[in-house]
């Protein structure tokens, strides 16, 4: 899966913003939004947020978890443990990336939740190559990866799944006899 | 189209789309055609559109509604592109797969695209004829297609998320020195192992492929 598409499933996560404009209510396929007036807070994908946010038509609000000190207990948490920690949005990456760069006039401390959230990112990523690599080693044939994001999953989906299935063809080739070991195209 | 998508909302249905979107670009088999859930896309899409041209250019209301028939379609072109892909990938065992269907099962493929399956396979054939085969001595004239195009391998590992609790999978060794195991999948729960054992949950929607 390329990253932009995980990107636009992230899109659908609703963000808080403020608007300027005036609008009733509309009914997308997707559900209703607004109604819209100046000044009140209003829920809606993070799609159309960013998309009146570049037209200046509203102020993004951050989440609740893009808070300096929320992120430095989480970071700390992550450091300390092996295990994956649960992360505050399935799409935090996403998230954050998107509104910082969007939006981050809108976003207090900007530069620090960028480096919080990169850390944060770093740590997790490093365990999953750990994880991975010991996957492999002991060839293991099931894994449970709950608190993982798919971005994260994706950044080794490619890799992992190729490398996963190539052995299977190699280690089902040494049985005589066996239909399994098709190489198809690489 | 079944009782199910009388009671189904607008919301329903594309949540139901972007799902088959993620399993059948995941999956390394062709899933059952989910022809219903795209009519029903498409109806809402060119439903949507209409009502957009008969609004005055410049209506604030409009441009939401166009990204968001832009967002749907997306998905409902990259689904039908993953279908295709696979189609031409497995044809001849994906036509084999349809002729051997009982009556009353769903169908692999939308009649579209049996059609193009079926025009594949003819044009593949003629064209190996005409390239190579008429070439070759007598008795070398003709090629299995159902041996010479590899089949999909159903071995492949995919990652997994789990919609409604199962329990009792087997997990089979990977070594011989290895034991089979049994897993219970939380709901919720996310998991990495090969798609042959969960082929089944994919089908009737216990599991989501990520």
């Amino acid at each position: 899966m390329d990253p932009s598409e995980v990107e636009f499933l992230a899109e659908k996560e609703l963000v808080k913003i403020i608007p300027n404009f005036s609008l009733d209510k509309i009914f997308l396929i997707g559900g209703d939004l607004g109604p819209f007036n100046p000044g009140l807070s209003v829920d809606v994908p993070l799609w159309l947020a960013l998309n009146l946010k570049q037209r200046q038509k509203c102020r993004i609000l951050p989440p609740d978890w893009m808070d300096v000190e929320k992120l430095e207990e989480m970071r700390a948490l992550e450091r300390k443990e092996d295990a994956f920690t649960p992360v505050p949005s399935l799409y935090y990456m996403e998230i954050t990336k998107l509104l910082l760069n969007h939006a981050s006039d809108n976003i207090p401390k900007a530069d620090e939740i960028r480096t919080l959230v990169k850390d944060i990112w770093d740590t997790r990523i490093a365990k999953l190559r750990l994880s991975a690599d010991s996957f492999i080693n002991q060839q293991e044939a099931h894994a449970q990866l709950d608190n993982l994001t798919l971005m994260e999953i994706n950044t080794t989906r490619e890799f992992l799944l190729d490398s996963l299935n190539f052995m299977f063809k190699l280690r089902s080739n040494l049985q005589p006899g066996s239909s399994k070991g098709q190489l198809t195209d690489y | 189209i079944s009782d199910s998508q009388d009671v189904m909302t607008p919301a329903e249905l594309i949540a139901k789309l972007e799902e088959a979107w993620l399993n059948e670009k995941f999956s390394p088999e062709l899933l059952e055609n989910k022809s219903e859930v795209v009519e029903c896309v498409m109806e809402q899409l060119t439903h949507m559109e209409s009502n957009l041209q008969r609004v005055k250019k410049g209506d604030a209301k409009a441009s939401f509604h166009r990204m968001e028939i832009d967002r749907i379609r997306f998905v409902l072109s990259s689904y039908l592109r993953s279908r295709l892909q696979k189609i031409e990938k497995f044809f001849p065992h994906v036509l084999e797969r349809e002729k051997s269907r009982v009556e009353g099962q769903p169908s692999l493929l939308s009649p579209e695209e049996f059609a193009f399956a079926k025009e594949y396979y003819t044009n593949t054939e003629t064209y190996l004829k005409a390239v190579a085969l008429k070439r070759m001595p007598l008795n070398l004239q003709t090629v299995d297609l159902l041996k010479a195009v590899p089949e999909p391998c159903l071995d492949s590992f995919v990652f997994l998320r789990v919609k409604e609790k199962q329990e009792n999978i087997l997990v089979e060794p990977e070594t011989d020195d290895q034991r089979e195991y049994i897993v219970d999948l939380e709901e919720g729960s996310q998991h990495l192992m090969r798609y042959r054992t969960v082929a089944p949950l994919v089908s009737n929607g216990a599991v989501q492929l990520i």
